[in-house]
């Protein structure tokens, strides 16, 4: 779990989070251009990055709380990786998204895509959130490990959660 | 992981690509002779795997080993096409021949960038060239596993094999040199031992799956039942694998989508 931290991208940082930010865009392009409609443009990105900014700083108040948190700064770092890991997944999933919302008519499929694609670059994200924070944490109690990780799965559960809600609207919004 | 892999050179296994290659924890030397031409580097696919993952490690040759690959695949699917083809015969093998090869090299075209990026972000060193020939050798070797398997194709026809059973002995034979190649990839990857590699692995599969389903779905079809009186080299674009699956799930808990099924020109006129 901990290589993780040692190994660097294969490309460079700043293209890593360039890939995170237009990532969600052409996302949201896609369902844009299904429904007709440019409001998912701006929706997909605002989605993934609203919900992690609201929901950021509680787990770095609540890993702090029961001692397990590592600095603020390596916290910071562990997120702008996690971004980066995020955007490189994404990167390489929206051509085969693409592919397969260009070639159905049904706006259906063009959800499902999107659907795949951004949720499963979130969840790479997550994982390597997951292994930069432990591995920016060593030397902790195996107390302090495990309400660390139970923090942290709690955390991701509701950020999933709040994204996928706020995502199934936008879906059903495009649908009709 | 390689621990196996590292051992001392075997006997035996030649001079080249064998006892050197099979070292495959670190990059090996680049292997010559063997394998450097076309006809070598199909015949290094076919005998020695090892071999040929040690190559794409090494990193050397790997435009040849692309150009071979794709190749291959182009010529081995039109043979496996043509065979689907001629199932119902005529035109419909040309148009099989042409569109089987579409489908394998588009799919991999649009698939093999995710090996790539679902292991960086887990912090593989992944690079995006030995990925995409790793993944076309891999479906080359499936490929040629296909060819390999035509005459069972052609056995079907002479003894007039009905439609189903067709359908069925195809998606076995499907089955296993897709089975087959996902282990070359499986293999060449496991050498790494690197960060995220099953991840970045199961991601190809679901990506490949997806896009390979749409995409031979797009193209159908490939093999028609011989009294079919008329082949389109192309359906109509209409909704997606995905769609069908979700609509006969729907189908199957008698909640239809439309009044009754389509019929054939036949059957509108009959009595």
């Amino acid at each position: 779990m901990t290589v993780a931290t040692h190994a660097p991208f294969p490309v460079p940082r700043g293209l890593a989070v360039a890939f995170a930010a237009t990532g969600p865009l052409a996302i949201g392009g896609m369902l844009a251009v299904r429904a007709h409609d440019a409001g998912p443009v701006l929706a997909a990105p605002a989605i993934v990055f609203g919900v992690v900014a609201a929901t950021a700083p509680a787990l770095y108040i609540a890993s702090a709380a029961v001692g397990a948190a590592p600095s603020l700064a390596t916290v910071a770092r562990a997120f702008a990786t996690a971004f980066g890991a995020f955007g490189i997944a994404l990167a390489g999933l929206i051509l085969p998204a693409v592919f397969i919302a260009v070639s159905s008519v049904s706006p259906r499929t063009t959800i499902a895509a999107a659907s795949v694609a951004l949720g499963g670059a979130g969840v790479l994200g997550l994982r390597r959130l997951a292994d930069e924070l432990e591995a920016g944490a060593r030397g902790r109690t195996p107390g302090a490990t495990l309400a660390a990780g139970a923090v942290f799965a709690v955390w991701a559960v509701a950020t999933g959660a709040i994204a996928g809600r706020l995502w199934w609207e936008l879906a059903v919004e495009v649908a009709s | 992981m390689n621990a196996g892999l590292d051992a001392a050179p075997r006997p035996g296994l030649g001079t080249n690509g064998g006892a050197d290659s099979r070292g495959l924890g670190t990059p090996a030397a680049p292997p010559t002779g063997r394998g450097a031409s076309p006809v070598g580097s199909i015949d290094l696919l076919l005998r020695d795997r090892d071999a040929m993952l040690a190559r794409i490690r090494a990193g050397t040759e790997l435009p040849d080993l692309l150009r071979t690959m794709i190749a291959t695949i182009a010529v081995a699917m039109a043979i496996v096409g043509a065979a689907l083809g001629s199932y119902r015969g005529g035109v419909q093998i040309a148009y099989a021949a042409l569109k089987l090869p579409i489908v394998l090299l588009g799919t991999a075209a649009l698939s093999a960038p995710a090996l790539s990026a679902l292991g960086a972000a887990l912090g593989r060193r992944s690079r995006l060239a030995a990925d995409l020939a790793l993944v076309m050798t891999a479906l080359a070797f499936g490929a040629l596993l296909l060819v390999a398997c035509t005459p069972l194709v052609l056995v079907g026809r002479a003894v007039e094999l009905d439609y189903h059973r067709m359908i069925l002995a195809t998606v076995a034979m499907f089955a296993i040199a897709g089975g087959a190649a996902l282990r070359l990839i499986w293999r060449g990857v496991a050498l790494e031992a690197g960060p995220g590699w099953r991840t970045a692995i199961v991601g190809l599969c679901v990506v490949f799956s997806l896009v390979g389903g749409q995409l031979s779905w797009a193209l159908r079809p490939y093999l028609v039942r011989p009294r079919a009186p008329d082949v389109p080299l192309l359906r109509e674009v209409e909704g997606s694998l995905f769609d069908s699956v979700t609509g006969a799930l729907r189908s199957a808990r008698g909640i239809y989508d439309r009044e009754s099924a389509p019929l054939g020109p036949r059957a509108e006129s009959a009595p």
